[in-house]
């Protein structure tokens, strides 16, 4: 009877989780636990790091059936890897953004290219490591500091690297207040920090109708490989500028896109398993993500550097930066430090156009990759 | 021709991405600093919805 009961006991405690850790998954539930101190804590970004965060310890709880075939984390990581979450938030991010600064000041969309050098820096950085062309395009889209952008194309060019990516991506751009300020003020003077741009242009309604559907047809002539992203973005965009459809713009950017967000942030946490997460090569795509990061904000604050120059010292280098994308986090950082330089320096409407633009020079980015690529020997 | 992969082949890819970005981005800015002579077709009253 007693053998029995031991026995049964033993059984018991071979099923759960408790037998199957190893330290690797310990290792991961720290890094889980960090996440969710950054987002609840440090409220960096906490509408991503405490989804991912908390998934991600969840994932590394042996026993747990959540991200196995069946279970919730495993059906939220298909939308991803079925390319569907993606456009979706596009959707609603276009549905709550104002492309107004953008339209109003053309020419500082030219920092939307500027600001892509990091992009550059990690694929031939990665080509030089070993990985292969399409990997190591894949590894340098993370410099384009835009979530979807990097999952789609990923899901294009190495579908097997897409835990590492994904989360690099998402987690620098939480981190780009950490991230971004000792380089813009390493590139900068006080002076160039300091100075109080020109108030933008009037944008007419009539200008935001027409400009989703322009880039639209822009995007799809000459960038199709990224049209579905693009093409979401300006559906978006058009809901809200066409005052018409306000219950269809209000859903895709506040219920749509909360949806979207947090079974995006659960897949993206529950690819972060020990077992497939913890080795060499993703320590070396998470180091190649930071350089590609920096970089572009590096490149982006010396491009609104030059156009500072060229424009007579009309232009804050300080809103370089934000051509890097990741909306409006970088724009919000541009901000910040230039109020911390001056109180009454308020640079988030000037360096949302280059923030904005930066969305476009991903994608551009990213098409031109898929195009050259989609004819790789 | 195709783009062999090797350091090269990520050398020539960065290259021409970049300066092709440069390009697309310039052109989209040329396009929206068209975008003010739309105000001259006509205004949307924004009252009316």
């Amino acid at each position: 009877m007693y053998e029995q009961l031991m026995g049964l006991l033993s059984d018991l405690v071979q099923q759960t989780g408790l037998m199957q850790i190893w330290w690797g998954n310990i290792v991961m539930i720290i890094v889980g636990g960090i996440l969710l101190f950054l987002g609840i804590v440090k409220k960096y970004e906490p509408f991503l790091l405490v989804g991912i965060g908390l998934a991600c310890i969840v994932a590394n709880v042996p026993g747990s059936d959540l991200v196995k075939p069946g279970g919730l984390f495993y059906y939220a990581y298909q939308g991803v890897e079925l390319l569907i979450l993606p456009p979706l938030i596009f959707l609603g991010i276009g549905a709550m953004t104002d492309f107004g600064p953008m339209i109003a000041n053309p020419s500082l969309v030219i920092l939307g290219a500027a600001a892509h050098l990091g992009i550059f820096v990690a694929l031939i950085g990665a080509k030089l490591l070993g990985f292969t062309l399409a990997e190591a395009g894949a590894i340098g889209i993370i410099g384009g500091a835009d979530g979807p952008m990097a999952i789609y194309v990923t899901m294009k060019l190495a579908p097997h690297l897409l835990p590492q990516i994904s989360v690099a991506a998402y987690s620098y751009m939480a981190l780009m207040p950490l991230i971004q300020p000792p380089i813009m003020r390493f590139l900068t003077t006080k002076e160039e920090r300091n100075i109080i741009m020109e108030q933008p242009r009037y944008v007419s309604r009539l200008e935001k109708i027409v400009f989703p559907i322009v880039i639209a047809i822009i995007v799809n002539l000459f960038l199709p490989p990224v049209a579905p992203l693009i093409t979401m973005l300006m559906l978006g965009n058009l809901l809200k500028e066409c005052l018409v459809v306000d219950r269809l713009a209000e859903t895709a950017a506040n219920t749509l896109l909360n949806i979207v967000t947090l079974i995006l942030t659960v897949a993206i946490g529950s690819t972060m398993q020990a077992d497939t997460f913890l080795n060499f090569k993703t320590l070396v795509i998470i180091l190649l993500g930071l350089l590609a990061f920096a970089f572009g904000t590096a490149s982006g604050v010396i491009g609104a550097r030059i156009m500072n120059k060229i424009s007579g010292g009309k232009i804050n280098p300080l809103i370089g930066s934000a051509g890097i994308a990741s909306v409006p986090i970088a724009a919000r950082v541009s901000h910040m430090v230039g109020l911390q330089e001056n109180r009454a320096n308020f640079l988030i409407m000037h360096a949302m156009g280059p923030n904005l633009a930066g969305v476009f020079g991903t994608a551009i980015s990213g098409g031109i990759m898929l195009a050259l690529l989609g004819v790789l020997d | 021709m195709n783009l062999p992969d090797t350091l090269q082949g990520a050398i020539a890819l960065s290259v021409i991405d970049f300066f092709l970005s440069f390009i697309f981005i310039a052109a989209i800015g040329g396009v929206l600093a068209l975008f003010p002579w739309l105000n001259h077709l006509g205004e949307i009253k924004e009252d009316k919805y």
